[in-house]
């Protein structure tokens, strides 16, 4: 044979395709739609939150706001004005990625912590306001009776249909963005994570760099968001609620920050916890959030650092290779704390 | 005189924002950790104190349980938790996120989705004749307008006149140095986010007097915190008391002329004081 051996992870990528594509066969509507299409949307959303948070440093609490404003241009186009489905998607991500260059414009003056608080604000605010709009957004309500389109006689009612819909985008986006991060745009936005001094020392715009990173993410935030809507058949303000903004955040840590993969991770990993958790205990929330404690606490590259790690393990065992150095997105310490970490060599020569 | 009550209202709401936002830019200004849990104190605090005068018939017993009890909660989560990951912030703050998660849920479970009311003594009670211009104003809320000008000229004097304060001020500026001379950080971080935490419980008594306790507060007097400090300016006492006043009074004067979009009009105000200074008014350039 002179075909080079079969490469574990290109094998491993290949078994989770086959298994993605023929999974609505055999399984029911429930795992279907509630496990399968759900987690899908909840992790396109995510994957834009761990597009900021581990390849440019900012970890984002707008995103399920910039997801709920494309739900809400859906269901203000096709419901309240009966519009046509060709101008309300194009409408939707217009609007999600206008309004996260807006929110990014005000957010990337500030970092770190400050950028968390202040697009956490921003969500929040954003909530208050389309519960109090009645005009456009009609308060409390929200728009009800948003349908699923139907393309080609094929109707995303379905549950089959919206399934491989829902796969068909989040395959997408996590090519586009696994593109997109090892282009130039892509290495120099990791490069204003690691050292935005340096970056701008070298002639980059940081800022502009962190305006686009942040407008893209909200465009793909924006094709969750009409997926959601798709999936719910209506949108609320309670889709943008503060609970809501922490289940992305939840859902990207647990699946594992650094890295776009771990979007899918997570948002199986919520799914699966709100819809079986629920029929054993009312308290699913508290075990939510203490999952969520504990990942933070001992495992901060999530459940892909904890597989990482038994990967590790078993490597060292069987070839005795080094190991591999784990993407610590959170537990870097903050720029100007003077608490544990020394100081990057390069520091001195900035100052 | 409408416009005089509104501004009235402006100044109180003003007063509960600064109570819990001092609370909240303490503990930053000294540990940089943002607790996102501080509506979850706030809350917590509220409904302890509910309890405590439930039990005990006493309005004062109340607001001294939810003080303390909220004190001895964040010294548990500051020693428990957080000092295991002092130094990286992001992590502080997605622990104090899974906190309030869990807070709120096992709030939700033990008292309900019911809104509670205090009852205050008889002596802050009824109303009183401000007699300027045939205002009568509820005397409860200039209580808290009192409440929250005591706390804030303690805070100050602690800050600016104590020894404590001194280590404090010294800290903020340079915690390594402060340790090297002997001081025992950890003591003073403990201190300090057990004040917060008070203060927390303190403004869940006394907010939940002068308006109602139920669940979904805690992310109210969050976001309240966070615009006020971010308008202050993250770390400053005296910033933390002018974006309070600034967003209680702009919150109540929108909501008198143009109700539907106050949530807009004070996010507008917080967009217009980072995009002038992003440090915030009093706060000081990271």
């Amino acid at each position: 044979m002179s075909a080079r051996p079969l490469q574990p992870a290109v094998a491993a990528g290949g078994v989770v395709a086959l298994v993605l594509l023929t999974f609505p066969l055999y399984a029911s509507r429930f795992l279907v739609l509630q496990i399968g299409a759900q987690s899908l949307f909840l992790a396109i959303v995510a994957m834009s939150l761990i597009f900021l948070a581990g390849y440019g440093g900012m970890l984002s609490l707008a995103q399920t706001a910039l997801s709920g404003l494309a739900g809400y241009a859906i269901g203000i186009v096709t419901v309240t004005h009966d519009g046509p489905l060709a101008l309300a998607v194009p409408a939707a991500l217009a609007t999600s990625t206008l309004a996260a260059f807006c929110f990014g414009l005000v957010a990337v003056r500030t970092q770190g912590i400050y950028f968390l608080m202040i697009t956490l604000a921003l969500g929040m605010v954003a909530f208050s306001f389309t519960n109090q709009n009645y005009t456009i957004f009609n308060g409390h309500t929200g728009i009800n009776g948003v349908r699923p389109p139907e393309v080609a006689g094929v109707s995303f009612a379905n549950h089959r249909p919206f399934y491989y819909l829902a796969l068909g985008v989040a395959a997408v986006v996590y090519a586009g963005l696994t593109y997109l991060l090892r282009s130039p745009f892509g290495l120099a936005l990791q490069g204003t994570r690691d050292n935005p001094r340096r970056m701008r020392a070298l002639g980059y715009w940081v800022q502009a760099h962190r305006v686009a990173a942040f407008s893209l993410a909200g465009f793909v935030a924006g094709l969750g968001g009409v997926l959601g809507v798709w999936y719910n058949g209506a949108i609320s303000p309670a889709t943008i609620s503060v609970p809501r903004i922490i289940s992305i955040l939840v859902i990207a840590v647990i699946g594992g920050i650094g890295y776009l993969e771990g979007a899918f991770l997570g948002a199986l990993a919520f799914t699966l916890v709100t819809n079986y958790a629920s029929s054993y205990t009312d308290r699913y929330n508290t075990v939510i959030g203490l999952s969520f404690l504990l990942i933070v606490l001992f495992s901060p590259d999530g459940l892909i650092g904890l597989g990482r790690q038994g990967a590790r393990l078993g490597a060292r065992l069987f070839t005795g290779r080094g190991p591999v150095p784990a993407r610590r997105v959170l537990s870097q310490a903050a720029p100007g704390s003077n608490v544990a970490t020394p100081e990057p060599p390069d520091r001195a020569v900035e100052v | 005189m409408k416009q005089l009550v509104v501004g009235l209202n402006g100044l109180t709401l003003g007063a509960l924002y600064f109570l819990v936002a001092s609370g909240f830019t303490l503990i930053f200004g000294l540990m940089r950790t943002v607790n996102l849990a501080h509506g979850s104190l706030y809350l917590f605090g509220g409904y302890l104190g509910w309890s405590a005068a439930e039990r005990t018939g006493n309005w004062v017993v109340g607001l001294a349980a939810g003080a303390l009890g909220m004190g001895v909660v964040g010294v548990v989560v500051q020693q428990g938790l957080l000092r295991r990951i002092q130094g990286q912030d992001l992590r502080e703050s997605l622990v104090t996120i899974g906190l309030s998660i869990v807070a709120a849920d096992l709030l939700l479970a033990h008292y309900g989705g019911l809104t509670y009311s205090f009852s205050p003594p008889e002596r802050i009670h009824g109303a009183t004749d401000l007699r300027i211009a045939s205002v009568i104003y509820p005397t409860y809320r200039l209580f808290v307008l009192g409440l929250a000008a005591a706390v804030g000229i303690g805070l100050w004097l602690l800050l600016n006149r104590t020894r404590l304060g001194i280590i404090v001020r010294a800290a903020i500026d340079d915690r390594a140095m402060v340790a090297a001379l002997g001081i025992n950080i950890q003591v003073i971080f403990a201190l300090l986010f057990a004040l917060g935490s008070m203060l927390a419980g303190l403004a869940g008594v006394a907010g939940g007097s002068a308006l109602s306790l139920s669940t979904g507060e805690d992310q109210r007097y969050l976001l309240a915190s966070l615009i006020v400090v971010i308008i202050g300016g993250m770390g400053s006492l005296e910033g933390a008391a002018i974006g309070a006043l600034l967003v209680g009074l702009v919150e109540q004067y929108g909501l008198f002329y143009a109700p539907y979009y106050s949530a807009t009009i004070t996010v507008a105000l917080m967009v217009a004081v980072l995009a002038i200074r992003p440090q915030g008014l009093r706060g000081r350039p990271a």
